[in-house]
């Protein structure tokens, strides 16, 4: 004989029923549906997080590096300016001390040479001088030797002067 | 119109009788235990799978519901309205099956609108402190204590009865057109010598469908959604 309840009616121990089972179902869900799925959204939030924060550093990380390198190149164009500018001064410097030390060499050289065409002016100046005496002794010489007269004398003496 | 049915009897306390309600519960919930162990199982974070991606879907729609509903400081109810939204609605659809709905039993109605209703006091006394809360009652004067006491106890009483109701009437419909179906065709088949044949019901065939979906899946999501929302409105609003 199969027993039923009453359409509507108020079965106290049904109630208990109900309330262990939705206790019992609501812990079950809650460890096995909602908490594993929250995990789940949670660990993606923080993971998109984490992977926004690296690639600030990274942006950040590209920014410096970025600005060292351009850093270090300026600085090694204004070494090669530098560089370059020094050696060209001293090429200048070296070839300003060239020239300079030409310019002393051909004074010197001029001075030199003036002073030794000096010399030897005075030189052929002493050698023609006693030429001359001893011209002059060759003259007398003759003149005593030849024992001209007088007036004859002094044009011999002045035609070989003249000679001289 | 039969009530549920006493399955078995526990021996104690001059014999606690376990209805159909009870046991199709016991199944359903064991299902639902077996489904939600299913759908978490093997959560990735990175490339989750469709099932995963609607599961998400829908407990965020639900947690969603929640805070829209009660703000984001009661976000920690979503898994109580979570659980009462399913076992609700899946007790409803379990018609769908062939059970008897357990959502159809007065007993069980009311012992989950007891715990809204405890759920709902709570709130109020966490609130406002327990002077607090007894003094609620005696606003706007004190002569309305009363009527407010009355009030807060209607509100478990309409949720039961609405959704019982709802549930019930459905069942008596359905039981009532498949009866005349029965009746119809066997009016129908008279003619036919063969008795067999006669007593064939091929009015049934279809005809309750159409019912069903209005009494199977609309009142069964409408009910369970309805109660869910009840339970967080009153709760949000004894807590202000």
């Amino acid at each position: 004989m199969e027993e039923y309840l009453d359409f509507v009616t108020i079965d106290f121990w049904t109630m208990v029923f109900t309330w262990l089972n939705f206790i019992i179902l609501f812990l079950l869900l809650r460890h096995f549906l909602f908490k594993p799925v929250n995990r789940i959204l949670s660990k993606r939030a923080e993971e998109i997080e984490n992977t926004y924060k690296i690639a600030e550093t990274a942006q950040q990380d590209a920014e410096l590096a970025r600005e060292k390198y351009e850093n270090r190149l300026n600085e090694a164009k204004t070494e090669a300016d530098g560089i370059i500018q020094s050696a060209v001064s001293r090429a200048r410097e070296r070839s300003d001390s060239i020239i300079s030390e030409a310019q002393e060499n051909a004074r010197h050289i001029s001075e030199k040479s003036q002073k030794q065409i000096e010399l030897d002016r005075q030189n052929a100046m002493k050698e023609a001088r006693q030429d001359i005496a001893g011209m002059a002794v060759d003259v007398a010489e003759k003149l005593i030797s030849e024992r001209l007269d007088s007036s004859a004398d002094e044009k011999l003496i002045e035609s070989i002067i003249d000679q001289i | 119109m039969n009530g549920p049915k006493v399955i078995f009897t526990i021996p104690i306390f001059s014999g606690i009788k376990v209805t159909e309600s009870i046991v199709n519960m016991w199944i359903i919930m064991a299902a639902l235990t077996a489904v939600s162990v299913w759908l978490t199982h093997g959560l990735r974070v990175r490339n989750p799978s469709k099932k995963q991606l609607a599961l998400e879907k829908l407990v965020t729609m639900l947690e969603s519901l929640v805070k829209d509903t009660m703000g984001e400081g009661y976000i920690s109810f979503a898994p109580y309205i979570g659980t009462l939204f399913i076992i609700s609605i899946i007790g409803s659809l379990s018609s769908l099956l062939g059970m008897r709905p357990y959502t159809g039993d007065l007993s069980v109605i009311l012992a989950w609108a007891i715990i809204s209703f405890v759920l709902i006091q709570a709130s109020g006394i966490k609130a406002h402190g327990i002077l607090g809360y007894f003094k609620s009652f005696t606003a706007p004067a004190a002569f309305i204590t009363p009527l407010n006491i009355i009030s807060e106890i209607a509100s478990p009483v309409s949720m039961t009865f609405r959704h019982f109701g709802n549930i019930a009437a459905g069942l008596v419909i359905t039981s009532l057109v498949y009866g005349g179906l029965a009746s119809l065709s066997a009016a129908v088949l008279s003619w036919i010598p063969n008795d067999f044949i006669a007593a064939i019901p091929f009015l049934q065939i279809g005809l309750p469908a159409v019912l069903s979906v209005y009494f199977d899946l609309f009142t069964s999501f409408l009910q369970a959604y309805i109660i869910c929302m009840l339970t967080m409105v009153f709760i949000q609003m004894k807590a202000e």
